[in-house]
């Protein structure tokens, strides 16, 4: 009788815990994440490598495929730009390939092979107080939604990005007058 | 005779070997030393740090991007130069404490943003040209160096090759530049300037 007891109640803690690890699951399948490029600048992370950029509870972090993730605090993330950036597609195998194309056909697939991105700025402060910037290249339209994002979770924006905010207004209502 | 001429040439030959091995460490051990007393001079070269200060982009129409890009890529090109003892990022705390330090101060002078396309299509045309002005002073505000320098990308890669570019030509330019050595004096003149409290303030 109590071995059968005493099985219930394992079972029943067994159940317990697999149901809080579920919910941990869930908290971190919640955090917002996108695919991106790092270009260069976040600490640690690799330049040009690809990987997933994601604000977890309190910190931005950056994992590359087969790499250690990188992070670092939203407290100390000073300010956030979200700019566009053009680029032929392709790389270096397609840049080789156009321009053994005859008859200039290179350019002419130039003219089509090209891709709009978005680009986020990170500016951030070491533990020293050192400044440092991050550009992550983006699919078009997810840097404004991250950006929004990250000020959610209690990332700054400077002065800088006020002024492009009142530029643009300014620009919209000379435009209506 | 025949001989003895042959014996004799034998054991000068072998005269000669043996001197040779004999003096083989000793020939190794003085261009050991030789090579540690270059690399003792290229370290007396190295006795400036440097602090990158942010990127000025004056009245220039800059994107924050390419600020930035150029900041991150001035730290990874002076760094690489090994003509700095330590390299600081701008604001950082650590660097206070450092007695022989320049500071970096950069301000965009033209901007011209180019077009990735334009450059694949027409080759000649659609360029990003980047030119700023460089500034390396002591704390108390001497300058060291002060040069005006250009990074463009004309043929090959996206716009943001630029920064990389003119970082290289930047730092080239620090490179074979001589700066003064830091002496005694001067950072005797720094400290007085620093620990200088107006008497009126006190």
């Amino acid at each position: 009788m109590h071995l059968l007891v005493c099985l219930v109640l394992l079972i029943c803690c067994g159940v317990a815990t697999t149901a809080q690890n579920t919910s941990e699951a869930t908290n971190v399948t919640a955090a917002h994440s996108v695919h991106v490029t790092h270009i260069l600048g976040f600490a640690g992370a690799p330049n040009n490598a690809s990987g997933t950029l994601s604000v977890q509870v309190d910190v931005l972090q950056f994992q590359s495929s087969g790499k250690p993730a990188v992070e670092v605090k939203l407290a100390s993330v000073q300010d956030v730009i979200v700019g566009e950036l053009s680029k032929q597609v392709g790389g270096l195998p397609m840049t080789m390939g156009k321009a053994a194309a005859p008859y200039g056909g290179g350019r002419v697939v130039s003219l089509f092979a090209h891709k709009k991105y978005d680009t986020l700025t990170v500016q951030y402060v070491d533990a020293d107080g050192g400044i440092h910037g991050a550009i992550f290249q983006l699919h078009k339209g997810e840097g404004e939604l991250f950006r929004n994002e990250l000020l959610a979770k209690g990332a700054r924006i400077s002065q800088r990005d006020g002024d492009a905010t009142r530029r643009r207004t300014e620009e919209v209502s000379s435009e209506s007058n | 005779m025949k001989a003895t001429n042959r014996s004799l040439s034998i054991l000068h030959a072998v005269v000669i070997v043996t001197a040779t091995v004999a003096h083989l460490p000793r020939l190794a051990a003085q261009t050991a030393v030789a090579r540690t007393a270059s690399r003792g001079d290229a370290s007396a070269d190295a006795q400036w740090s440097v602090q990158v200060i942010q990127i000025d982009h004056g009245d220039v129409n800059l994107e924050p991007s390419f600020q930035i890009a150029i900041y991150e890529n001035l730290l990874d090109e002076l760094g690489k130069t090994k003509r700095f003892k330590q390299v600081f990022r701008d604001s950082d705390h650590s660097a206070s404490n450092v007695s022989n330090l320049l500071i970096l101060k950069t301000t965009v002078e033209q901007y011209t943003p180019g077009s990735e396309t334009q450059r694949a299509v027409t080759t000649v045309t659609g360029a990003t040209k980047l030119s700023v002005h460089s500034q390396l002073c002591t704390r108390g505000g001497h300058v060291v160096l002060e040069r005006t320098v250009h990074g463009n990308v004309r043929f090959l890669g996206s716009n943001l090759r630029a920064t990389h570019n003119l970082a290289h030509n930047v730092a080239k330019t620090i490179k074979e530049a001589s700066l003064s050595e830091p002496s005694v004096s001067v950072s005797a003149l720094v400290r007085s300037e620093l620990d200088f409290v107006p008497s009126g303030n006190v």
